[in-house]
């Protein structure tokens, strides 16, 4: 039981330029069941590509990706209306991503109607059950999004994901549009529903602090690829690769305080443009180990130490 | 050597005209000279509000009802509109979270850099010069080039190291940040943190560094401002607010954030409810409703901003006291 995303690759063709973006170069991954995944990386990283892939709104140009060994295309497709769906997306923004006009009992029973999970009679009932899994009150349903907080709104697209009773869920930074004291309360709630329902998570971030704290899995992405794939122990702890080293210097830490050494910038410069990408290593423009033979060599991901892989032959040989 | 603070704000409130709401409430605050505050606070706490306020720059529909900004000797908020001009960029700048709303996108940026000077000091043979060793000094690799091109030609990054530029363009005494690099990547701020600290200790200016994020200000500030609905609850030195945060609101969110080192993961602690309106809050503690301490007391009556030992707090049972 697990998801299977083989050599993914993805390209978007720019047609006013007549240029190709390389937003996924060949990604593999394998997530058992009941276990998250984080993916952490910068803008234009490859992320949410990713995360539009494994939920089937777009399709890969090359590779696969299933779950327990069916392609997740044809699985959302083919039962899309008739019974429960094997994934689902929480967006970034909780006021973009309800409709204004659409009361909150009805954005969660729209959901249930759509794939006819329960009869009828037990539509109402089980919209307020899924409102007390989120931890809200049952008197929300007859409001609007606007008469509700940000992290009561990113509440209800949760339980409107949760709804069609996925497998998996895919968070795209679930938590980095909300005030930082909810963000807390909106990550337990995470853990919990993750116990309760026995979901797998995909969770996206930029703050490596969130990833490490609802991981067990991570993986650090830079321009399509992934460059350290490992534990969150092995990977935010321990990390190998220079550019997850830099990452990790570069978060910002409350417990560090009167550093100024920790301003200190560890990386020069700025990701490449994905429609030029570098030759060899991508990252070897702004890297401080990066060597000549780099700049020709392309890197894969080499097992260092049991489950833990990084592209990076300065680091594995 | 006089010890008179570069700036003090003293009691300043900030309401809606219409249908007035309180939106900032007894703000005061001083930065001294060469030194760097911070103000932290979520969205809605006031914190953008009393920064806009300094340079006169409060949008339509919202006034200041009450109180005093004191810089150089005047009270900012008695200033005329060409009065208010000439200390702005001069004496006092600010640089914003999106440089695209603040750069012009249709004028090329060596133009748009010397028509600052051009506004205040009046060109010189020498300005051309200046231009091009600032953006030189804030990063910008190709200084010739970039000087014939326009704002959307640079990334999110660079846009702000140049928004950085001509804010330094006159030497001001006080930089003002509102969040700056909230938008960037994280590699990408750190770079612009450390660009502006370097070039704030070099000129020993002065700046007022706004941002919800504490782990951004941990290391790049002296002093601490702790705002939550339109107050500011706690101030101190930063070593003091973060090692003993006094006020259950400071502590709350210290302990609210995950960490990113470490080898456990204990289940965060996160404070309940969500963060109240400035103008609901009435006769009480805008805590009250979410705060663990809270007593009665904390419901009928304002807890005002008292110092204890090297921190002030606005709390009747702060932590640390028996």
């Amino acid at each position: 039981m697990s998801l299977e995303i083989a050599n993914i690759e993805k390209i978007y063709k720019i047609v006013s330029t007549q240029t190709v973006i390389n937003a996924l170069n060949g990604v593999n991954i394998t997530l058992p069941t009941g276990k998250t995944l984080g993916i952490v990386g910068e803008s234009g990283c490859g992320k949410s590509t990713l995360a539009r892939l494994v939920t089937g709104l777009e399709v890969p140009n090359k590779g696969i990706i299933t779950w327990n060994g069916l392609p997740v295309n044809n699985v959302n497709k083919g039962s899309f209306s008739t019974k429960k769906s094997v994934v689902q997306l929480v967006f970034q923004d909780p006021y973009s991503s309800l409709n204004p006009r659409q009361r909150i009992g009805d954005a969660i029973s729209e959901i249930i109607t759509v794939h006819k999970l329960v009869a009828k009679n037990l539509i109402e009932s089980r919209t307020s059950e899924l409102l007390a899994l989120v931890g809200l009150a049952d008197d929300l349903k007859n409001r609007y999004p606007h008469q509700l907080s940000g992290g009561q709104r990113q509440r209800v697209s949760i339980a409107r994901a949760i709804a069609a009773e996925p497998n998996l869920l895919v968070l795209d930074e679930p938590v980095s549009a909300l005030d930082v004291s909810v963000r807390a309360e909106v990550m337990n709630l995470l853990i919990d529903l993750r116990e309760k329902l026995n979901l797998t998570y995909i969770f996206i971030s930029h703050d490596l602090a969130m990833i490490r704290y609802i991981s067990d899995v991570v993986a650090v992405m830079y321009l399509g690829k992934i460059v350290e794939f490992g534990s969150w122990e092995q990977v935010i702890n321990n990390p190998k690769h220079p550019y997850t080293q830099a990452l990790i210097h570069a978060m910002p830490d409350h417990t560090v305080i009167g550093n100024p050494e920790s301003l200190a910038k560890t990386l020069e410069g700025e990701v490449p443009d994905p429609v030029n990408l570098p030759t060899g290593c991508a990252f070897h423009l702004r890297c401080i180990k990066a060597t000549p033979a780099c700049a020709f060599s392309t890197q894969t991901l080499i097992e260092i130490s049991p489950q833990h892989l990084v592209a990076c032959t300065e680091v594995s040989v | 050597m006089n010890n008179e603070p570069l700036l003090s704000v003293f009691d300043l409130g900030i309401a809606t005209v219409q249908d007035p709401r309180t939106l900032v409430n007894s703000v005061s605050f001083h930065i001294n000279s060469g030194e760097a505050v911070g103000v932290v606070g979520e969205s809605g706490s006031g914190k953008t509000l009393s920064a806009l306020t300094i340079l006169g720059l409060l949008p339509r529909g919202v006034e200041v009802i009450s109180g005093e900004i004191i810089f150089g000797g005047k009270n900012l908020l008695n200033l005329n509109s060409e009065e208010l001009r000439q200390i702005r960029g001069n004496e006092i700048a600010m640089i914003y979270q999106d440089p695209m709303t603040a750069l012009n996108p249709v004028m090329k940026l060596g133009k748009q850099l010397l028509e600052v000077i051009a506004s205040h000091d009046g060109i010189n043979t020498n300005s051309e010069n200046q231009v091009r060793d600032l953006l030189s000094e804030v990063g910008i690799p190709d200084v010739n080039r970039a000087m014939e091109s326009y704002a959307h030609e640079f990334s999110g990054g660079m846009r702000q190291r140049i928004m950085i530029a001509m804010a330094l363009l006159l030497s001001p005494k006080l930089l003002i940040a509102d969040e700056p690099t909230t938008a960037l990547d994280v590699t990408i701020q750190q770079q612009i943190l450390a660009l502006v600290s370097d070039a704030r200790k070099k000129r020993n200016m002065s700046m007022l560094w706004i941002t919800h994020d504490l782990g951004v200000v941990a290391n790049l500030v002296n002093r601490l401002n702790v705002m939550y609905a339109g107050r500011i609850v706690e101030s101190g030195s930063v070593e003091e607010i973060f090692r003993k945060p006094k006020h259950p609101y400071t502590a709350g969110l210290l302990s609210s954030l995950p960490t990113s080192t470490g080898t456990n993961r204990e289940r965060l602690t996160s404070i309940s409810g969500v963060p109240e309106k400035p103008w609901l809050v009435g006769n009480s503690c805008g805590f009250a409703a979410r705060c663990s301490r809270a007593q009665s007391r904390c419901h009928n009556e304002i807890p005002q901003l008292v110092s204890k030992e090297e921190n002030s707090v606005a709390c009747f049972f702060p932590l640390g006291s028996k």
